[in-house]
């Protein structure tokens, strides 16, 4: 999970911010991180870019992204090869 | 039009340095020179900031602390590339990801009206908000916006500015079609042989103008005019000796003439014929060797003349002929690549 946080540091340019600030179920959105809409789109795009996966329903993502540890169950649950 | 306030973001980093020593760039380019911007934006709207929307946003948040007013009746920007870095970043990607992926920070911030909306973002500002893109005259342009408010009685006070970047890719661009100089020693030389090709700039100057004075004004900008391709240097002379007789001003009520030579034999040659048949005795200063050539380069002009008159002292740096250590009116006269010209004249409060 420490690669996924360095990754969505990099990505959300969160500058101020170093992967041990960012806790594994932590809200990314809201009253946690405080990421909006177009961090979603960010973030929609990492997965895409970085892991080869497609989020394709919408409604799924508030479920996805709701921390960095159902990112990274997501992730791995979706990756070539495991299923 | 009163200049109320003036605040800008160069390759200088204040009036008083190019007063006592101003910076002097090795090559031909020049870089803005950028404060601690977390000192004036939320750390959380900058990380989303390209450099741009940085200087401009930050130039504009310092105009507006200057003039003492939080909320501007109308915020008005200027410029010709708008937000070149950000446009980069999502052309590479769709071409690097084969048209399948964007990303969406770099595409939506880099529209040229993106400067405009962070600042009524941040101000929570719902007032008129315009950008105008007119190449050699965007800034020119949004001043004539700001003028037309305040005549209009639309505004009391208008936020308008005049902000341009340059880039890696620009600079290489544009280097090839010769617009800058292959070898330059530093920038205090650019005058000093005539070649082809000018120095490279960027910046961001902003200010708070009003129709009425307010008792502290940096300048007052009586009038302002813009000519295009006017068609040889007779035809220019022509135009500013039309402007100076249709608002009534004689040449010897004019203190400092300062002009945009740039170093480049072509454009130059323009001003020489110009200062040599219209502007001939006067003191006359340049400004490119400070902020480098871009299409809004007059807005720094703008900045610096409004210091001059309200400091009332003429940098010793920016003299190129004769001495005027105190000047009450300044007539300012750029052109851009002998197509954009504009005319300034201002004098002091």
């Amino acid at each position: 999970m420490a690669d996924l946080k360095k990754q969505i540091i990099a990505q959300l340019n969160l500058k101020n911010l170093e992967p041990d600030n960012i806790g594994d179920d932590q809200p990314l959105f809201n009253e946690g991180l405080g990421l909006d809409s177009i961090d979603a789109l960010e973030l929609i795009v990492l997965l895409q870019q970085d892991y080869k996966i497609k989020l394709t329903n919408a409604e799924e993502g508030q479920q996805v992204f709701r921390s960095v540890r159902t990112m990274a169950q997501y992730i791995m649950d979706h990756q070539p090869g495991s299923k | 039009m009163y200049l109320q306030a003036a605040a800008g973001i160069s390759p200088q980093p204040s009036f008083e340095q190019i007063c006592s020593s101003p910076v002097v760039y090795p090559g031909n380019r020049l870089s803005c020179i950028e404060p601690d911007y977390t000192r004036r934006i939320d750390p959380r709207m900058i990380r989303r900031m390209s450099r741009i929307i940085r200087m401009g946003v930050a130039a504009a948040l310092d105009c507006l602390k200057a003039s003492g007013i939080g909320m501007p009746d109308a915020i008005i920007t200027g410029t010709a590339y708008g937000c070149l870095k950000d446009t980069e970043v999502f052309l590479s990607k769709m071409v690097e990801n084969k048209e399948d992926l964007l990303t969406p920070t770099a595409f939506i911030q880099s529209t040229h009206n993106t400067i405009g909306a962070q600042i009524a973002l941040l101000l929570k500002c719902h007032n008129y908000n315009n950008t105008l893109v007119q190449r050699g005259f965007s800034f020119e342009s949004a001043l004539l916006d700001a003028i037309s408010l305040l005549e209009d009685r639309e505004a009391k006070n208008v936020l308008v500015g005049g902000i341009d970047e340059l880039t890696d890719t620009s600079f290489a661009l544009l280097s090839r079609f010769g617009s800058y100089r292959r070898s330059l020693a530093d920038s205090t030389s650019l005058y000093e042989e005539q070649d082809r090709g000018t120095i490279a700039g960027e910046g961001a100057a902003f200010f708070l103008v009003s129709g009425e004075p307010s008792g502290n004004d940096y300048a007052k900008l009586e009038e302002i005019d813009t000519f295009y391709k006017p068609g040889g240097a007779n035809r220019t002379e022509a135009y500013i000796r039309d402007f100076l007789t249709a608002h009534g001003i004689r040449m010897e009520e004019i203190d400092l003439v300062i002009t945009g030579r740039n170093g480049n034999a072509k454009d130059d040659a323009v001003y020489e014929q110009i200062e040599r048949a219209v502007f001939k005795d006067k003191a006359t200063a340049r400004f490119k060797h400070l902020c480098g050539e871009y299409p809004t380069a007059s807005s720094f002009a703008l900045w610096l003349a409004a210091h001059c008159l309200k400091e009332k002292k003429t940098p010793a740096g920016i003299l190129w002929s004769g001495m005027e250590a105190a000047p009450r009116r300044i007539l300012i006269y750029n052109h851009y690549q002998n197509t954009h010209h504009a005319l300034y004249l201002l004098s002091a409060c």
